[in-house]
């Protein structure tokens, strides 16, 4: 068994190696339009740091509970693990809908994927990111389903989880960039 | 006139003779690193080859000299052909100074050419007329998609990129015509992206040229005046710029001195009289794709229009 | 609780074969590595016929100036077509299905590390695949080039529906790839047999090792452009239109990011090939094995700093073509050392010429002058003059038929034995070689001389200039020696897999450890094996049991 705990590992590394140069390209595209355009500098006037920063930290505090979570399963504690499992969704969850907000808003300022230069980069680059959280909230969704099912042993050392904890991680860390990278940096 | 061979090792630039030269050294190189592994090759194979398979087999041999001796003239004709390069690339790219003033403008269009005297700012299109002489800057530019600038004979080869002005240096030093292309896929006739280059004395190029600013002619017959009429009811004009009429439309290509030009549609055709009936009649049939519509008009109008251009001289 | 096991599933029945009663259904819902091998090798045959078909037309007609007979704007399509299937759906295919086989079996492995990932990599690439060529009943194959410069790839100017289906495709089948690149690393890392270290396994496992490093790196980029360009399509944004704020050279950065480090990754597999083919055929060990290892490394890394030399006309300024001058000149350095080494391999050897060796022989000829027109056009000036002319087209053949497709033809001949059972017919293999070796260089040497003439590329005729015509006649009198090749070799193929000579588990004495197991191997690759002790396991235990018995 402990040979696959060992290949998920280093499958997930270099997924996620993989998939962080993707949104390498798209951020790379991003700088590179704002360093070249003019009418850029007043779109982001359009965007809502304060809103965002604050469901920028339900996302990252969702990495906290899923370490929680992992916690949880190492020592056997069910219930700890599938309310840890629910409250990492219910903050993704509570990002993505931070995410629809900010596209709401943006859409009724007519700041659109069509509008100019700065709204393909800002929705593509934020987009591609919401979507991996998307996929991310299903993946925990499905976990914690088959946790509930009793379909994983505890202290079972399947790497399931371990795959979806890093990923999650991954996801994070990616908004960490995109959050500095288009919010922040107008600012400084 | 006897059509010599043409190849891009004719040259009439300081450019294009740099740049041969080049070639030719590297191809001598890389002649001599072929013939080297293939008569090695050749030799091993005569040398060791046998009908059936052995069973037996060697020990591990490892000798490093052939690594590092492939390593050494390698790395040798890299560095001899990278300087060579740099040199090279340096001397034909230069940034032109304050005075370098760019002679023309060459616009990229699907599938045609749009030629601006810079200065004096005369247009025409699809054929580039200058004066022979020392070397001057071009400005590349696309109205679409990239299109790439290519005179085998006069320099270097240079892409006309939508939202980028490049430029190039140009130089005839003989009078004569150098035929070139588009060379960057851009599209259903790309093909037909052909142009051809007149090198004249300066003495002749200034004729060429004061020629061309004049307006279009003016002819009395009834012919002539009906085909100019036509030329603006028929929308013509709202793509095509004649000097001296209304005509000031520059989508499609300028016809103020069409018939003074020698191939018409990206050297698809020779301008001449039935060929523009053709063209006029079914754009699409001669040049497929091409960005004009077929007016679908009656044989008169054609020939009116037809007698009219040819007589843009 | 037996619903979800994360265990690699142990194939324990025989191998299917289509007439056993589960027989289609088996192989399409297959998690084995052989299987999947195997159905690669066919998506990709398939694949060959329908890009070699587009390349006759495209010769039919260019055969002489001023032929009809498709129009302009199919021919775009076809060269399009051919260009994207020949690259994408034919040599990553065929190279990832060798590999999918061979490489468990060279490690001593009975399966990959990830089956279900490998079974949903093969089925991405043929999906993809398959979309990719829907287009062309569904209003219009992509007809922008293989590499769909922006703004012409973008709705302005390119009105159907092709281009839609390229990207989808391609990031379809992309994702097949990473897919296969992911497999390959793990498995290599963690699934090779005791006593292999890393400088115990074969150089082909080697070279797809390094591969998939490439294959993970590059095609993320490929993806990233082609979403942003499929956005541009569908939802109007403005990447890559400059009239409105994008940048058409933004595209051109990231397809060769990619695409450069592509064609090394339809090229390294290839040089795996033949250094397993070449020492068995000439009786000695590989020469230089650590150099060879080594070099590739050099190659897969310098790869990515090269790309822009498919650029040196895009006015990028001379700091920045000297940058990528240098870094495509390098790359003859380890590739040089290569051709040597497999040279020094065959010195002194007992050269046997099987169809197998001599594709291999004829691969180090072809691709060394590939590879020259290749440093010809990494000089930047030498690039003023002929990129986008017959030169590159030329050029492009050599490396990928001369280059890769040899060694492909090469690992069939040397590896159909293991696959089926059944050995290739030499004689008509004979036939196939000299066939398509003569078409080859028919078709693409006097491409070069084209190229000198002027001749542009993707052009669907050309003006009656001198010579041009008897030119092109004879490039494509040469594509028609070719295709009556590839036609034996089907035959071949056909012919073989039913009346074959029988093979035995290991007909060229060879020594890696995918000759010490059956032909065709049971589901389970191996029972038990010994330890592996050197380069040549195979030899060492027949050695060890000579020993034993006397
Ligand atoms: C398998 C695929 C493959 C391989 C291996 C290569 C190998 C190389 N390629 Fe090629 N290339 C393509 C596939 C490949 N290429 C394709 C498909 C295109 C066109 C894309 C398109 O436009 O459609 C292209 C286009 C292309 C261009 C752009 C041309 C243009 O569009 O203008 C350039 C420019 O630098 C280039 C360079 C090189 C170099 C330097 C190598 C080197 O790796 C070659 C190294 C090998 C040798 C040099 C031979 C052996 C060495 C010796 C015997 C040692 C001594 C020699 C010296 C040191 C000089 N290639
Ligand atoms: C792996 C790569 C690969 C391979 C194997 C080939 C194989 C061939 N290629 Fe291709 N080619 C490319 C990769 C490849 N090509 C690329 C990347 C381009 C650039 C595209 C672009 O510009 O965008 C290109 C472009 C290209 C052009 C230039 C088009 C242009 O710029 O206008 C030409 C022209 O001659 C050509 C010809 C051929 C020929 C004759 C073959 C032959 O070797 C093919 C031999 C195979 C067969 C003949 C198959 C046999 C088929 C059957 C047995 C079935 C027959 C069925 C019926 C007739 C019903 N190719
Ligand atoms: C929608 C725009 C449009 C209209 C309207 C139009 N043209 Fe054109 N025309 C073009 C374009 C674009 C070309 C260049 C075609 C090419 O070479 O690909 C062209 C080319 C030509 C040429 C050849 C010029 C050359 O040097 O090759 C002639 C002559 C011509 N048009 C005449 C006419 C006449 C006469 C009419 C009216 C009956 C007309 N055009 C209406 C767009 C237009
Ligand atoms: Cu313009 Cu090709
Ligand atoms: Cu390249």
């Amino acid at each position: 068994m402990k040979i696959v705990f060992r290949q998920t590992k280093l499958l997930m590394q270099l997924f996620i190696a993989s998939e962080s140069l993707f949104f390498v390209a798209l951020i790379i595209a991003y700088i590179y339009f704002r360093n070249f355009s003019d009418t850029w500098e007043a779109s982001t006037n359009y965007l809502n740091v304060k809103r965002t920063a604050i469901f920028s930290i339900f996302l990252f505090s969702s990495s906290g509970t899923i370490t929680v979570a992992k916690y949880a399963l190492e020592n056997n504690k069910r219930k700890l693990l599938i309310s840890s499992l629910i409250l990492t969704i219910l903050l993704g969850a509570t990002f993505v809908f931070g995410q629809v907000t900010e596209y709401m808003d943006l859409y009724q300022q007519e700041v659109t994927i069509d509008q100019n230069i700065f709204g393909s980069a800002f929705f593509t680059l934020t987009g591609f990111h919401g979507f991996h959280v998307f996929l991310g909230l299903i993946i925990l969704t499905i976990y914690l389903i088959l946790t509930l099912l009793d379909v994983f042993r505890m202290r079972d050392p399947s790497s399931a989880f371990l795959a979806a904890e890093w990923y999650w991680h991954f996801v994070d860390v990616v908004w960490v960039f995109v959050f500095f990278i288009v919010y922040l940096m107008p600012l400084l | 006139m006897e059509k010599s061979i043409y190849h891009i090792f004719r040259s009439s630039s300081e450019d294009t003779d740099i740049m041969n030269e080049l070639f030719f050294h590297f191809f001598i190189a890389a002649f001599i690193v072929f013939l080297l592994v293939a008569a090695f090759l050749i030799f091993i194979v005569r040398k060791y080859k046998t009908k059936t398979l052995e069973k037996d087999h060697f020990t591990i041999q490892e000798n490093r000299l052939t690594e590092r001796l492939t390593l050494f003239l390698a790395s040798v004709l890299v560095i001899v052909f990278l300087f060579l390069t740099v040199k090279v690339i340096f001397k034909i790219q230069k940034t032109p100074t304050e005075d370098q003033k760019p002679f023309v403008k060459i616009t990229g269009h699907q599938w045609w050419w749009e030629i601006e005297y810079l200065g004096d700012t005369l247009f025409t299109a699809n054929e580039l007329h200058i004066p022979t002489g020392d070397k001057f800057v071009a400005l590349m530019e696309s109205a679409d998609v990239v299109h790439d600038w290519y005179v085998p004979a006069l320099g270097r080869k240079i892409d006309m990129v939508p939202g980028v002005t490049n430029f190039v240096w140009i130089q005839a030093r003989d009078p004569g015509v150098y035929e070139g292309m588009c060379n960057e896929f851009c599209g259903a006739q790309h093909t037909w992206m052909r142009v051809e280059v007149f090198a004249h004395e300066p003495k002749e190029f200034d004729k060429w040229f004061q020629a061309q600013k004049e307006d279009a002619v003016e002819k009395p017959d009834s012919l002539f005046q009906k085909g100019k009429q036509l030329f603006q009811d028929k929308v013509c004009a709202n793509c095509h710029t004649i000097r001296g009429t209304t005509a000031k439309a520059k989508v499609g290509p300028d016809l103020t001195h069409f018939a003074s030009r020698n191939k018409m549609l990206g050297g698809k055709a020779e301008v001449n009289y039935e060929n523009i009936q053709n063209w006029i009649k079914d754009p699409q049939k001669m040049k497929h794709g091409a960005y004009m519509p077929n007016f679908l008009m009656t044989e008169e109008e054609i020939n009116a229009l037809a007698h009219y251009l040819y007589n843009l001289k | 609780m037996k619903l979800f096991s994360f265990e690699v599933p142990e194939p324990t029945e025989a191998l299917p074969s289509i007439k056993s009663r589960y027989g289609i259904l088996q192989w399409i819902s297959s998690t084995d590595h052989k299987q999947l091998g195997i159905l690669y090798l066919w998506v990709s045959l398939f694949f060959f016929l329908v890009g070699g078909f587009e390349a006759m037309l495209m010769r039919l007609q260019l055969a002489w100036p001023g032929l009809q007979i498709v129009s302009p704007q199919t021919f775009n399509e076809l060269f399009t077509m051919h260009g994207t299937t020949m690259v994408f759906l034919v040599l990553m295919p065929t190279l990832i299905g060798l590999a999918t086989y061979f490489l468990p079996l060279m490690i001593g492995a009975n399966e990959m590390a990830f089956p279900r990932l490998n079974a949903m990599s093969l089925w991405m690439t043929l999906f993809g695949g398959l979309l990719l060529n829907f287009s062309f009943f569904a209003g219009g194959a992509p007809d922008a080039g293989w590499f769909s410069y922006a703004p012409l790839s973008e709705k302005n100017y390119s009105f159907s529906s092709g281009l839609d289906y390229y990207s989808i495709g391609l990031i379809v089948t992309g994702i097949g790839s990473i897919g296969a690149g992911l497999n390959f690393v793990v498995t290599t890392l963690t699934m090779r047999i005791k006593g292999m270290r890393l400088r115990k396994v074969p150089l082909f496992v080697w070279m797809v090792f390094i591969n998939s490093f490439l294959i993970l790196a590059a095609f993320p980029l490929l993806n990233a452009g082609l979403v942003m360009l499929l956005i541009d399509r569908q939802l109007g944004s403005h990447f890559f239109l400059p009239n409105t704020g994008g940048s058409a050279l933004l595209w051109q950065h990231f397809f060769w990011a990619f695409g450069h480090p592509e064609v090394y990754i339809l090229a390294l597999p290839g040089f795996g090939i033949i250094s397993e083919v070449i020492p068995v055929f000439s009786r000695k060990n590989i020469f230089g094995y650590t150099t060879l290892a080594a070099t590739t490394v050099f190659i897969a890394l310098l790869s990515f700093g090269v790309w822009a030399h498919h650029m040196f006309v895009a006015g990028l300024g001379n700091p920045i073509n000297t940058f990528f001058a240098a870094g495509s000149m390098l790359i003859g350095i380890p590739t040089g050392i290569k051709i040597v080494n497999w040279m020094a391999t065959m010195w002194g050897g007992n050269l046997y010429f099987s169809t197998s060796m001599l594709f291999a022989v004829a691969f180090i000829l072809d691709f060394t002058l590939g590879g020259l027109s290749g440093i010809a056009v990494a000089i930047v000036p030498l690039d003023w003059r002929v990129t986008d002319t017959y030169f590159v087209v030329a050029h492009i053949h050599y490396v990928f038929l001369g280059g890769t497709l040899f060694t492909i033809f090469s690992g069939i001949y040397y590896w159909f034995p293991k696959i089926s059972g059944r050995m290739l017919n030499e004689r008509l293999g004979k036939w196939h070689f000299w066939l398509f070796l003569l078409g080859f260089n028919m078709t693409f040497f006097f491409q070069h001389i084209l190229g000198f003439m002027g001749m542009p590329r993707r052009v669907f005729s050309y003006p009656d200039l001198p010579y041009y015509a008897i030119l092109n006649l004879i490039s494509s009198i040469g594509a028609v020696f070719m295709l009556i090749a590839v036609i034996i070799f089907i035959y071949n193929i056909f012919k073989s897999l039913r009346t074959g000579e029988l093979a035995g588990n290991n007909p060229w004495n060879a020594w890696t450890l995918e000759w010490y197991t059956t032909s065709p191997p049971q589901l389970k690759n191996f029972e038990t094996l010994p330890d592996v002790t050197s380069l040549r396991p195979i030899i060492d235990w027949e050695k060890q049991k000579a020993i034993q018995k006397s």
